[in-house]
C-alpha cells in the first residue's frame, strides 16, 4: 500500500519526477566515477607490481626504481648476498637504458631493459620466444610497428650515441626472438628486453657489473617486511622498497587524485541530496491538504512519514541504478584521458571497476535519499491537524 | 749552517702540507632545510654515495621552490653546487648536461644562434626553451583535459539540477498563475515575468556559487601549496571564468524558466487551480 501510495505520487508530476531522476542519475555517474578513481589506481598499481610474484624492490640508496639514473654498482656481490639470506627465492637485477637500432636509413630509439630471462619480471611474451642466447632481444608491439621489424629478424644495435664523433657506441647485432608485453612501461613507448650482460656491455665501462634495479621475491611462507629489514641489513648501499611502501609513494604521488575524488564525490552527493531535498519538501508543500487529512483519518505519523521517504528513496534508487550504468561509460573516458599520462605504465587504470564500488555509490545515494525525505515528511507530518485544515480548506 | 739546515728543514714542511682550501659553498633547498635543520652558515658534508668520502661545504643560501608545473610532483631535495665541484664530486669531468643559452635580438637572433649551434661539430642538439617546456608539460596538459570533461560532467548536473528547481519553483507557483490569467493577464506577460524571476535566481545564485568558488579556491592553494610545498596556484578564479560561469547560468535560468512558465500558459486555468499537473 505505502509503496503504491508513493508510486502514485511520483507519477502524478512526471517531468518533474523524471528530471529529478535525471539529475540524480548524473549524480549517481559522478559519484561512482569518483569512488572508482579513489581506490582504482591504487588496487590497479597493486595489482600490477604483484603480477609477477615479486614483493620486493632494491633502488639506489634514497631513490625509487628508475626514478633516476643512478645505478647499482657491484651487482654480482649483491646477487650472491642475497641468496644467501632466508626467505629470498628469486633475485631479478635489471639495468635500463636505450638502445638504437639502425634500419636502413634511419634509427629507432627504445627502452632497453637488461634481465635474466630465466628470473625475469619485466615482460611476458606474446609471441616467439624468450632470449636463449647472449645476442637475443624480444622487443614491444610499438617498437615492431615503428621499426618493421618482424620476428627472426637480425638488428644491428647501439646502446650509446657519442656526441663529438657522432657514432654510435657499444654496436651489437642482435636477433629478435619474441614479442613481449612490457608492464611497467607507458603506452606507446618502444621497449625491448636483452640479456643483462649483453646490455651492460654494450654500455661499456661506466655500466659493467651494475644494474638498475632487483626485483626479489619471497618465499610464500616468508614475512616480507622482515625478508626487506634482512636484505636491508646485508647490503646498506640499497634502498629496500615494499609492495606496501611503493603504494605509499604512488599515495604521496597521486595524492591529487584522491583528493579530487572526494571533494567531487562529496560534491556530487550533495547535490543529489539537495535535489531530492527540494523535491520532497515542494512535495509535502503542495501536498499538506493530503497529508492532513490521512493524519485527521487515524493514519500514522511515523506511517506518513515513510510513505513520502520511500518517494524521495525511489527517486534516488532509480536514478542511481541509471547513473551506475552513466558512470560506467564516463569513466571509460576519463580513463582514456588519464592513460595518457607520460611516463605511467599503460596497464594502470586510474578507474577500476569493482562491484564494491557500485554498492558503495548506490549505499551513499540511498542513505542521501533517506535524510533527504525526513526532515520535510517529518514537519509535513507534525503540523497541527485542526489549524492545518482550517488553512487548507480556506486557501 | 745549523740555521740555513733548520730553515730548509721548515720549508720542505711547508710544501709537503696540503694546501688549505677554504670549504666551498651551496645553496640547498629551503624543503631540506626545514626538513634537515639546516640553516645558512652551517657546514655538511656532500658525498656522491651514502657513506663514503665526500667535501664539506658550507651552507651559503636557501633557494625557494619555484611555481614550476613540472616539478610539483618531484619530492626528491636539490642542492646548487659550483660546477666544478659536482663535476669533482662525481667524476664527472670536463662534462655537462646542458647549456643554457641566452640570445639578444629576439626571435631571429635565436634561430640564427640554433642554426649555427645544430651546425657545428660539437654533436650539439639546440632546442628552443619553449619547445622543452611544451614536452615538459605533457603532463599537466593531460590533467587539463580530464578537468574540461570533469567541468562538462558538473554542468550537465547542474543544468538539470536547475532545470529541476525552476520547473518546481514555478510549478509551486501554479495558482498565482492561475490568478493571473483569470485576471486576463496575457501568457507572454506571464512567461516574461517568471523569466526575469529565473534570471534573477540564476544571476544570484551564480553570484553566492562565484564567492563559494573563490573560497574554495584560496583553501585548495593553501591546501596543495602545503601537501606540495611549492608556491605553484592550483586553482584561480579569473574574470573569464566568473563571466562564463554566471553567462552559462543566466542562459540556464533562462531556459528553464522558460520552458517551465510555457507549461503552465498552456494549461487551462481551471486546471491549475485544481493543482493537476503533469
Amino acid at each position: 500500500m505505502l509503496f503504491r501510495l508513493a508510486w502514485a505520487t511520483l507519477s502524478r508530476h512526471r517531468s518533474r519526477t523524471l528530471l529529478a531522476m535525471l539529475g540524480v542519475a548524473v549524480s549517481a555517474a559522478m559519484l561512482l566515477d569518483m569512488v572508482m578513481l579513489s581506490s582504482g589506481m591504487r588496487a590497479s598499481f597493486k595489482d600490477l607490481l604483484l603480477s609477477r610474484g615479486f614483493q620486493l624492490r632494491l633502488a639506489p640508496k634514497g631513490t625509487l626504481p628508475f626514478d633516476t639514473d643512478a645505478t647499482i654498482g657491484d651487482a654480482s656481490d649483491i646477487v650472491r648476498v642475497l641468496r644467501s639470506i632466508d626467505g629470498v627465492t628469486t633475485i631479478s637485477p635489471v639495468l635500463g637504458g636505450q638502445l638504437h637500432v639502425v634500419r636502413g636509413d634511419r634509427t629507432v630509439t627504445a627502452t632497453a631493459l637488461g634481465v635474466i630471462p630465466a628470473a625475469q619480471g619485466d615482460y611476458e611474451i606474446t609471441q616467439g620466444r624468450t632470449p636463449a642466447a647472449p645476442n637475443e632481444l624480444v622487443a614491444s608491439d610499438d617498437f615492431l610497428a615503428a621499426s618493421g621489424a618482424k620476428l627472426g629478424d637480425t638488428l644491428v644495435a647501439a646502446a650509446g650515441y657519442d656526441p663529438q664523433l657522432r657514432s654510435f657506441t657499444g654496436r651489437r647485432t642482435l636477433t629478435l626472438v619474441g614479442r613481449a608485453h612490457f608492464l611497467y612501461m607507458s603506452a606507446e613507448q618502444k621497449s625491448v628486453a636483452l640479456p643483462l650482460e649483453t646490455l651492460q656491455a654494450m654500455q661499456g665501462a661506466a655500466s659493467r657489473d651494475r644494474v638498475s634495479l632487483f626485483m626479489v621475491r619471497a618465499a610464500p611462507s616468508a614475512n616480507v617486511d622482515s625478508v626487506l629489514k634482512r636484505i636491508e641489513t646485508a647490503v646498506p648501499r640499497v634502498t629496500a622498497i615494499s609492495t606496501e611502501t611503493a603504494m605509499r609513494q604512488v599515495d604521496e604521488r597521486l595524492s591529487y587524485f584522491r583528493q579530487l575524488a572526494l571533494i567531487l564525490g562529496a560534491v556530487s552527493l550533495a547535490v543529489g541530496f539537495l535535489l531530492v531535498t527540494t523535491l520532497v519538501t515542494v512535495s509535502v508543500n503542495e501536498r499538506l491538504g493530503e497529508i492532513i487529512v490521512m493524519r485527521a483519518i487515524g493514519v500514522a505519523k511515523q506511517r506518513v512519514v515513510l510513505q513520502i521517504v520511500l518517494e524521495g528513496i525511489a527517486i534516488m534508487i532509480v536514478g542511481a541504478v541509471a547513473g551506475l550504468g552513466l558512470g560506467l561509460v564516463t569513466a571509460r573516458y576519463l580513463n582514456s584521458i588519464l592513460a595518457s599520462f607520460p611516463g605511467l605504465p599503460a596497464a594502470i587504470d586510474f578507474f577500476l571497476f569493482e562491484p564494491r564500488d557500485a554498492w558503495t555509490a548506490l549505499g551513499l545515494l540511498t542513505g542521501a535519499g533517506i535524510l533527504a525525505g525526513i526532515y520535510p515528511s517529518w514537519r509535513g507530518a507534525s503540523l497541527p491537524i485542526a489549524i492545518t485544515l482550517r488553512e487548507e480548506a480556506v486557501g | 749552517m745549523h740555521l740555513v739546515l733548520l730553515a730548509a728543514a721548515v720549508l720542505q714542511t711547508i710544501d709537503s702540507i696540503s694546501p688549505h682550501r677554504p670549504p666551498r659553498t651551496v645553496a640547498i633547498d629551503e624543503r631540506l632545510a626545514a626538513d634537515a635543520h639546516i640553516a645558512v652558515g652551517d657546514r655538511i658534508v656532500l658525498t656522491r654515495a651514502p657513506g663514503g668520502a665526500g667535501d664539506t661545504v658550507i651552507v651559503s643560501g636557501l633557494v625557494a621552490r619555484r611555481a614550476d608545473p613540472s616539478e610539483v610532483a618531484r619530492a626528491e631535495y636539490r642542492v646548487r653546487m659550483h660546477l666544478d665541484e659536482l663535476q669533482a664530486l662525481t667524476d664527472y669531468g670536463d662534462r655537462v648536461d646542458r647549456f643554457a643559452i641566452a640570445t639578444r635580438g629576439g626571435a631571429a637572433a635565436t634561430d640564427s644562434a640554433m642554426r649555427q649551434i645544430n651546425a657545428a661539430a660539437f654533436g650539439f642538439q639546440a632546442y628552443r626553451s619553449r619547445d622543452i617546456a611544451v614536452e615538459t608539460s605533457r603532463t599537466f596538459l593531460v590533467v587539463s583535459r580530464f578537468h574540461r570533461a570533469i567541468g562538462v560532467i558538473t554542468i550537465v548536473a547542474s543544468a538539470i539540477f536547475l532545470l529541476c528547481i525552476m520547473l518546481l519553483k514555478v510549478d509551486e507557483r501554479r495558482r498565482d498563475v492561475a490568478a493571473l490569467r483569470l485576471l486576463g493577464i496575457s501568457a507572454g506577460s506571464i512567461v516574461r515575468s517568471v523569466m526575469i524571476e529565473a534570471a534573477l535566481v540564476a544571476v544570484v545564485g551564480s553570484g553566492v556559487g562565484v564567492a563559494i568558488g573563490w573560497l574554495t579556491s584560496l583553501f585548495i592553494n593553501w591546501h596543495y601549496r602545503s601537501v606540495y610545498r611549492t608556491p605553484l596556484a592550483f586553482s584561480v578564479v579569473t574574470p573569464g571564468i566568473v563571466l562564463l560561469a554566471v553567462s552559462l547560468s543566466l542562459a540556464l535560468g533562462l531556459v528553464a524558466g522558460f520552458v517551465a512558465a510555457q507549461r503552465l500558459v498552456r494549461m487551462p486555468a481551471l486546471r491549475l487551480l485544481t493543482g493537476r499537473t503533469a
